[in-house]
């Protein structure tokens, strides 16, 4: 009796540690309304992401999540995959040759 | 003398320049007071031309040709801007804020793409319905366009053809001119059924202007104008494909496309096909509560663009059928039924085309042509009326600076070809009209100030010289608050038969004087915009009054006999007084509310005394509510509308125990949309008239349909009851270089 209800408390309390949804903010190297709409297009639509928001102007992607189904370092790699740094994670470089002018590094930049 | 002008306006003129933009750039400081910034740049993406504001925060560019552009904003500490500076948008006047780069991401007011703006650079007052707005409803076609907007009424105006007009200010939609891309547009023989024309698929949006419009888009705007930019080459999508069903058995299918055939040429084509297959009557009264209908329309648009030279002409057809009457009823064999047999047809070629002059930035000239030709028959029980029309119509602008760009100018001149055939049952109307007419408008800008005289002078040929000014005025009273002007002359040549001929589903006489003349009104009010901080989104609220009154108008009177409809001219005053609010208010981060009241008072000489016009409410209120799921897949969009009781004009009542009242009742008109949108498909599912508010007794005597009382004019709220449509979209995007 005692070990069901230890089993049941433990179980409680983790499902406080572990939060149904997370909320992050990357720095990603968007630069454009283009970026926006196929970083948003993308993650929008990927399993586990309960929404993603990009601010080009400030190039940071609000990003909330379920952790269960997707980790940040998915996230991030989903991002990067795109042609797009994300915080620490770097662009693929070879998606990111495949971007519109715009979307690059410095491509906005007078 | 004529042919000589003729022939300069033929010549071909550069269209596109070098544009001008001024304006300030601010930054958001402490408790986001605005101060300017000296020494911010400001670069044009696609030219690579820069500028520097000066000490006071101001800056000049000149943009390059190719518009739209995008323009880069930095100044050392701030977060960098883009501004997107449309043909529009030529010599505008921009205000730029910045934000500190030091201030937290989330404080950072997020530029929501707002789907219903009041354009703060423009000194008229413009609303603009763009994409995001269209998509709140079915949109069909133009007509169903305005239902998420307060400013523009859209009208059945009799219960049988399924006619549907616009009406501004408590004017009649003849009043209102309508505008292809600054091309007049659905005049003359298309002022009743045009807006059937135009499927909402085709539009990429819609600008409304109140009260007299610029001299140079031409004379008919006297309470209004509504520009139509549809979609066009370069930025339309790929391929667009869209399938639209509804309960009362009407379907639709819309397929656009765009291909690019080389770096200059660019094409898109339009193919739209609609039918009402279903057999409606619902009040029981043996008259269909919706006509059976087909149309088809297509339209083929290029636009080329050389290092010199740009052009962009297209070519649009439209065929539809309409059948409307007593259940039943066929034009082919009536069987004795009452019924209305509705058949419009036309082409029209239009082009825009221009060269440039490299040495001349602040200088272009443009010329614009288009003709028409229209065919339109009607059957209403036993009159009928067909109508032919062949127009042609050339306009030139030169628009230049005085000195220096604070002095813009804009001249020209327009040539307008009319040949109008209006034949109902034993009474012809034909006339051919050519008007032509030379156009001024001097701008003057300031940071705070822009001021428009404008002036234009057209010749008819049957009704001599017209003199049109135009004042319009912008005044930026705080940053936030803009005070707008306007006051204008405008007039138009009626078309007797085809601009009321919803008044031909009845069997009463019409009477019409034999001496019109072209009526003319005169326009003046202003509106005030002031933006405010709903917590860190933006909010709006607006109020605007104006004032029409007619020098001469012809005056339908439904109210001085029972027994027949008299058409004249005005004799004695015709006034119409309105008044609007509207709030526009971003409630939460995806729920936008937006609250409207307009006041309408419109007065004429009506049965001998002056009284509001029939089926005008006095009072209107209207909200609209928008729910956007931040992952962007669901979209939620309610819309109701309260209309106040209106007077409705005597009729001559059978004897009967149905009671005719003489005042409509107040009642609301409710419409909801859900979308649900998946990578590139849409789906929707929407109602209309979802409190199922159905006029009783629309029709007089619907059982002796021709006989002496028969009415199906007095139409003030919806016949139909609730309905439930459904619809899918598939859209593929230009590859972007």
């Amino acid at each position: 009796m005692k070990n069901i209800l230890l089993f049941v408390f433990a179980a409680v309390t983790l499902s406080f540690v572990q939060p149904k949804t997370e909320q992050a903010i990357l720095k990603t190297s968007a630069e454009c309304g283009e970026c926006k709409d196929r970083i948003e297009s993308k993650l929008n639509y990927t399993a586990g992401i309960v929404f993603a928001e990009l601010d080009y102007k400030t190039q940071l992607l609000t990003v909330k999540f379920k952790p269960a189904k997707i980790t940040l370092a998915e996230i991030k790699t989903l991002v990067s995959e795109l042609g797009y740094d994300a915080d620490d994670v770097k662009a693929n470089p070879e998606k990111q040759k495949e971007l519109p002018a715009c979307c690059l590094p410095g491509g906005m930049k007078p | 003398m004529k042919s000589s002008m003729l022939i300069c306006f033929f010549a071909l003129f550069h269209f596109l320049g070098y544009s001008q933009l001024k304006g300030v750039v601010y930054g958001s400081g402490q408790h986001e007071k605005k101060t300017s910034i000296p020494g911010a740049r400001i670069k044009s993406l696609h030219s690579g031309l820069g500028t520097v504001t000066k000490s006071d925060g101001t800056f000049e560019l000149t943009l390059g040709k190719s518009l739209p552009d995008t323009l880069i904003v930095s100044a050392p500490g701030y977060h960098n801007d883009t501004i997107f500076a449309q043909k529009g948008d030529r010599f505008a006047l921009l205000e730029v804020l910045l934000f500190p780069d030091n201030l937290l991401p989330e404080a950072v007011a997020t530029a929501k793409r707002e789907t219903h703006s009041i354009s703060k650079l423009k000194t008229l007052h413009v609303e603009n319905i763009g994409e995001g707005e269209l998509r709140k409803a079915a949109c069909c076609n133009l007509s169903e366009s305005f239902e998420t907007n307060a400013s523009v009424d859209v009208n059945m105006t009799d219960a049988i053809s399924g006619a549907k007009k616009i009406q501004m200010m408590g004017l009649d939609g003849v009043y209102t001119q309508i505008q292809f891309e600054n091309i007049p547009y659905l005049r003359g023989l298309e002022s009743s059924f045009g807006m059937n024309a135009i499927p909402g698929t085709w539009i990429e949006s819609i600008q409304i202007t109140k009260g007299t419009g610029n001299v140079v888009n031409g004379y008919e705007s006297m309470a209004g104008l509504v520009n139509l930019e549809l979609k066009k080459p370069e930025e339309m999508e790929k391929f667009y494909f869209n399938a639209y069903g509804n309960i009362f058995g009407r379907a639709e299918v819309n397929v656009n496309g765009a291909f690019k055939l080389n770096e200059k040429w660019r094409s898109g084509y339009f193919a739209h096909a609609a039918g009402m297959f279903g057999e409606i009557d619902n009040n029981r009264d043996k008259f269909r509560d919706l006509p059976l209908s087909k149309n088809l329309s297509a339209l083929n648009r290029w636009s080329y663009r050389g290092k010199n030279f740009e052009s962009q002409f297209g070519v649009n057809a439209y065929y539809e059928e309409k059948t409307g009457g007593q259940t039943g009823y066929s034009h082919r064999s009536s069987n004795g039924l009452y019924g209305v047999f509705i058949e419009n047809k036309h082409i029209d070629a239009f082009a825009k085309t221009g060269f440039l002059f490299a040495k001349k930035p602040y200088q272009s000239i443009g010329v614009v042509y288009n003709l028409k030709y229209q065919q339109t028959n009607a059957l209403f029980g036993l009159r009928q009326f067909t109508g032919e029309e062949k127009r042609g119509y050339v306009n030139a602008i030169y628009d230049g600076i005085i000195g220096n760009t604070n002095h813009g100018i804009k001249a020209g001149g327009s040539l307008v070809y009319a040949d109008i055939r209006q034949d109902l049952d034993s009474l012809l109307l034909d006339r051919v009209e050519i008007v032509p007419g030379i156009f001024a408008e001097y701008t003057y800008t300031s940071t705070r100030l822009t001021t428009v005289f404008g002036a234009r002078g057209d010749f008819h040929n049957l009704y001599g010289f017209q003199f049109s000014p135009r004042f319009h005025s912008r005044l930026a009273l705080t940053e936030n608050l803009d005070l707008r002007i306007t006051a204008g002359r405008g007039f138009r040549v009626s078309n007797v038969i085809i601009d009321n001929i919803s008044l031909l589903a009845t069997s009463r006489d019409w009477i019409i004087a034999s001496d019109i003349r072209p009526e003319i009104s005169w326009n003046m009010g202003g509106s005030l915009v002031q933006d405010f901080k709903l917590k860190t989104r933006k909010a709006t609220f607006s109020i605007d009054f104006y004032r029409t009154f007619f020098e001469n108008q012809l005056v339908v009177d439904r109210d001085l006999s029972l027994t027949s409809i008299h058409f004249g001219n005005l004799t004695g005053k015709s006034v119409s007084n309105t008044l609007q609010a509207e709030v526009s208010l971003p409630v939460l981060v995806n729920l936008d509310v937006r609250f409207a009241y307009k006041y309408l008072d419109v007065q004429a000489p009506l049965g001998g005394q002056m009284q509001q016009q029939v089926m005008i409410p006095k009072h209107r209120g209207f909200m609209n509510l928008a729910y956007k799921t931040r992952n962007k897949r669901w979209e939620f969009d309610f819309t109701i509308s309260v209309y106040g009781k209106s007077r409705l004009h005597h009729v001559h009542i059978p004897d009967s125990d149905v009671e005719y009242t003489t005042m409509s009742s107040v009642y609301p008109l409710m419409n909801a949309q859900i979308t649900h949108i998946y990578k590139r498909w849409d789906f929707y599912i929407g109602g209309e008239n979802l409190a199922n508010y159905r006029q009783k007794n629309a029709l007089i005597d619907p059982e002796n349909p021709f006989g002496p009382y028969f009415d199906a004019t007095r139409v003030w709220a919806p016949i139909q009851g609730t309905n439930i449509y459904a619809g899918i979209r598939y859209k593929l995007k230009q590859d972007k270089k």
